[in-house]
Formats: structure tokens, C-alpha cells, sequence
């Protein structure tokens, strides 16, 4: 669980940043950096699960 | 059409001022856009990086230094790293003199990630100071 939260945290603080220098206006960016958190978050979970499936051993 | 837009942009003159604060921007995260009197921006991006660069030394990260014992590409293996820790400015100069972070902790759990957020602060804090710079000329509303 830690794990997935040092993610979230981290996906949130470049968010912000990306988000912040981004162009636009203010709503774009504030969507924007949810869509890039979002998708921090998303392809986490969909590379963790690949990675589930993958014998390493 | 596009030739004309990039040659006359390219006539443009940077101010002084800029570079100095994209210095400043550098030299401690959040100090260029507060020296631009943009507070908000200031506080989300020279706070992120400044929450993660304490969270990479928190969670027992490494900070990458060349220290001229390495051997052939070796060296390119903390050089690389090294520039992207350094983009914290003097974050990284004081740790540095403090010896803080630089003694590896692979132990811990959360090495990797202090690694990470380490390198992450410190590329981050570059695009701060090029938003700040960007302010600074005239170039970003």
C-alpha cells in the first residue's frame, strides 16, 4: 500500500508542476494536470498488472 | 509565413533581469516566480519541488556526485543523474557541503524512490526556471 502511495504522492507533485506550466488558461490547465496524474496513475497500474503476469523467477 | 514569425521573434532582446532571475529560479525553487510577484505559481512549483526533494532525502534517496574514482563510461553513470541533481540548485550545494544524502542507503525499501524523487525535483526545478525565465522575457503572459 505504501507503494502505491509514494506513487500517488509523486504523481501529484509532477502534475502540479506540469500543470502549472502549461499554456492555456486556467481550466485547461488544471485539467491538464489531472489528465497527466491520471494517466501517472493509470499506466501504473496497467504496467504493475503486466508485470504481474510476467515469470520472472 | 513561419520563417518570418521565427526571425523576427529571434530579434527579440532578453533582459538582464531574466537571466538573473532564472538564476535565482535555479539557485532556490520558487524564488523566481516570487521575484516575478507570482505567488501562486511560486508556491505550487517551488513548492513541489521542494516537498519532493525533502521527501527523496526522506525516504533515505541518493543524491549522485562525480567524484573522480570512477573508471571509463562509469563516470557517465553519475554524471547523467548528477545533472539532474543538480538542477536543485543550492538544495544540492548545501547537501553537498553537509555531506546529507550522498552515502548510499540500499537497504532501505524505499531507496529507489528516494532515488526518483531526487532525480525528479531537480528536472523539475530546470522547468520552474525556464518558466520563470520564459515570465522574466516577456515571452509567457
Amino acid at each position: 500500500m505504501k507503494h502505491l502511495l509514494w506513487m500517488a504522492v509523486f504523481a501529484a507533485l509532477v502534475a502540479v508542476v506540469f500543470g502549472v506550466s502549461a499554456k492555456g488558461g486556467d481550466r485547461q490547465r488544471l485539467v491538464y494536470g489531472l489528465k497527466v496524474f491520471g494517466e501517472f496513475i493509470a499506466i501504473a497500474f496497467l504496467l504493475g498488472w503486466i508485470l504481474y503476469f510476467i515469470p520472472f523467477r | 509565413m513561419v520563417a518570418n514569425r521565427v526571425e523576427k521573434t529571434g530579434d527579440i532582446e532578453t533582459p538582464r533581469r531574466a537571466w538573473l532571475i532564472g538564476l535565482a529560479a535555479w539557485a532556490v525553487p520558487g524564488l523566481g516566480h516570487v521575484l516575478e510577484r507570482r505567488w501562486l505559481r511560486a508556491a505550487l512549483m517551488g513548492g513541489a519541488v521542494w516537498i519532493m526533494f525533502l521527501t527523496g532525502l526522506g525516504l533515505g534517496g541518493h543524491l549522485f556526485a562525480v567524484t573522480g574514482k570512477e573508471q571509463g563510461f562509469g563516470v557517465m553513470l553519475q554524471l547523467l543523474p548528477m545533472i539532474g541533481n543538480i538542477g536543485t540548485g543550492l538544495l544540492y550545494i548545501i547537501c553537498w557541503m553537509a555531506n546529507i544524502g550522498f552515502v548510499e542507503k540500499a537497504q532501505l525499501v524505499t531507496y529507489e524512490y528516494g532515488n526518483t524523487f531526487l532525480l525528479v525535483a531537480g528536472l523539475l526545478n530546470y522547468l520552474a526556471m525556464l518558466d520563470a525565465f520564459d515570465i522574466a522575457a516577456g515571452r509567457k503572459p
